[in-house]
C-alpha cells in the first residue's frame, strides 16, 4: 500500500474536471461482477436449485424478509432496489480487503447514493399523499417551514458523510497500520475496519433508506 | 487571579511573535491532535454503560447470555465508530496536515488547525448517547430475548441518527482542513 492508494487517481479529465478516476473504474468492476452473477444464476434456473442458485435465493429471501419487516409487505416492490444497493455497497466496502481504494471512501459515490434516497423519499411521499405531503412541511406551525426544509436537506448530507467518514477512516487507519505496525498486525485491522465497519455501515444505510421512504409514504 | 492576569498581559505575547511561523503551525497541529482525542471521553462512558447493562442482563437472564453478549459487543462497536472519527482527525493532523503547506496568514492557519481539534470534542455527546441506547438495548434483549430482531433494528437506526452529530463535526473539520474558505 502506497500514498497514491489513499489519493483519488484521475486517469482522464473532461473540461478540467476529473472524469475517470479509480473510483469509477472499481465501480465498473463491481457492476460487471453483479451483472455476471445475475446472468449466471438466472440463465438455467431449476426447480431443485444448485449451489449458486440456492445461495442467491437465500439472499433474495433475506431482502424480502427485511423489506416486509421494515416497510410492510405492501411495499415489496422496493426490494429489487434495496438488494442492488446493499450488494453494491457491501462489495464496495469490502474491496479494502484486497488493498484497493474503496469506491465508498469517495464523497462522489456516497453522495450519489444518498441523492437517490433523497429523490425516492420525496417522489414516493408526493406520489402517495399528493397535496397532503406538501402540507406536511408547514406543520406543526406555518413558520416552521424553513426548519423543516433544513431538516430534509440534512438527511442526504448525514447519510453520505456517515458512510464516507467511516470508509475514509478505515482507509487512513489501514494505511497507518501497513506502514507503522509490525507484520500481520493489519489482519486485525482488516477484520474490524473493513469487514465489521463495512457490513454495519451497509446495513445502516439500507435500513435508514427503507425507514425514511416508508415514513414519507405513511 | 487579577494580578496573575495583569502579569500575563504586561509580559505580553512577544515570545509568540518571535517564533518561526512554521513552528507555530506545527505546535498548533500537535495541540489540536491532542484536543481532538478529548471527544473519546464520551465513547468511553457510553461503552462502560453498555458493559454495565450487559452484566445486569447476565444476572437477570443467564439463559440468554450469548444473545446479551452479542448485543453488548455490537452496541459497543457501533459506539466506537464515533470515536474513530476523532482518531482519524488526530492522525490526519499528525501525519498529513494539509494546512502546513498552504499560503496564508499564520494566525488564521493556526486558528483553523486548533478549530479542527476543537470541533471533534463534539464526539462526546454521540458517544454517551449511543452507549446509552446500546445499554438499553442490552437490557431489553436480556428481558425479552425472543424480540432481539426488532430491538436490534430499532437501536441500530437510532444509534445512526445519534451519530449524525459527530458526522457534522467531521464535515466542519474536513472543510477546515481541505477547503478552508478563510485563507
Amino acid at each position: 500500500m502506497d500514498v497514491t492508494d489513499i489519493q483519488i487517481n484521475t486517469y482522464m479529465t473532461l473540461n478540467d474536471m476529473p472524469f475517470i478516476t479509480n473510483t469509477v473504474v472499481i465501480t465498473w468492476g463491481i457492476a460487471l461482477l453483479l451483472f455476471a452473477l445475475s446472468i449466471l444464476t438466472t440463465r438455467r434456473m431449476k426447480a431443485v436449485p444448485g449451489t449458486l442458485q440456492l445461495f442467491m435465493e437465500l439472499i433474495i429471501e433475506g431482502i424480502h424478509w427485511l423489506v416486509d419487516k421494515t416497510m410492510g409487505s405492501d411495499k415489496r416492490n422496493f426490494a429489487p432496489y434495496m438488494l442492488a444497493l446493499s450488494l453494491y455497497m457491501l462489495i464496495a466496502n469490502l474491496t479494502g480487503l484486497v488493498v484497493v481504494r474503496q469506491p465508498t471512501a469517495d464523497l462522489n459515490t456516497t453522495f450519489a447514493l444518498a441523492a437517490i434516497t433523497f429523490v425516492m423519499v420525496h417522489f414516493n411521499g408526493f406520489r402517495m399523499k399528493k397535496l397532503r405531503y406538501i402540507k406536511g412541511f408547514f406543520e406543526p406551525l406555518p413558520f416552521m417551514f424553513p426548519l423543516n426544509i433544513i431538516s430534509e436537506i440534512a438527511l442526504p448530507i448525514s447519510l453520505s458523510f456517515r458512510l464516507f467518514g467511516n470508509m475514509l477512516g478505515s482507509l487512513i487507519i489501514m494505511f497507518m497500520l501497513y506502514h507503522f505496525a509490525p507484520p500481520l498486525a493489519p489482519i486485525i485491522g482488516h477484520a474490524y475496519f473493513d469487514v465489521f465497519a463495512g457490513v454495519i455501515q451497509t446495513f445502516i444505510f439500507v435500513m435508514l433508506t427503507m425507514t425514511f421512504v416508508s415514513l414519507a409514504m405513511e | 487571579m487579577y494580578v496573575l492576569l495583569q502579569f500575563i498581559l504586561d509580559s505580553g505575547f512577544d515570545w509568540l511573535a518571535e517564533q518561526d511561523p512554521m513552528a507555530l503551525l506545527l505546535a498548533s497541529s500537535a495541540l489540536a491532535a491532542g484536543i481532538a482525542m478529548i471527544g473519546r471521553i464520551g465513547t468511553g462512558i457510553g461503552q462502560g454503560y453498555a458493559a454495565g447493562k450487559g452484566a445486569e442482563g447476565a444476572a437477570v437472564n443467564p439463559k440468554s447470555l450469548r444473545q446479551t453478549t452479542f448485543v453488548m459487543l455490537l452496541s459497543q462497536a457501533v459506539t466506537e465508530t464515533s470515536g474513530i472519527f476523532c482518531l482519524v482527525i488526530a492522525l490526519l493532523l499528525l501525519y498529513a496536515n494539509p494546512l502546513l503547506g498552504s499560503a496564508g496568514t499564520v494566525i488564521v492557519l493556526v486558528a483553523s488547525t486548533l478549530a479542527v481539534g476543537l470541533s471533534m470534542i463534539s464526539a462526546f455527546g454521540p458517544g454517551v448517547g449511543q452507549g446509552y441506547a446500546g445499554g438499553q438495548a442490552v437490557e431489553a434483549v436480556s428481558y425479552r430475548p425472543r424480540f432481539s430482531g426488532p430491538i436490534l433494528r430499532i437501536f441500530l437506526v437510532g444509534q445512526a441518527i445519534s451519530q449524525s452529530k459527530v458526522v457534522y463535526a467531521l464535515i466542519i473539520a474536513l472543510i477546515l482542513l481541505y477547503a478552508n474558505p478563510l485563507i
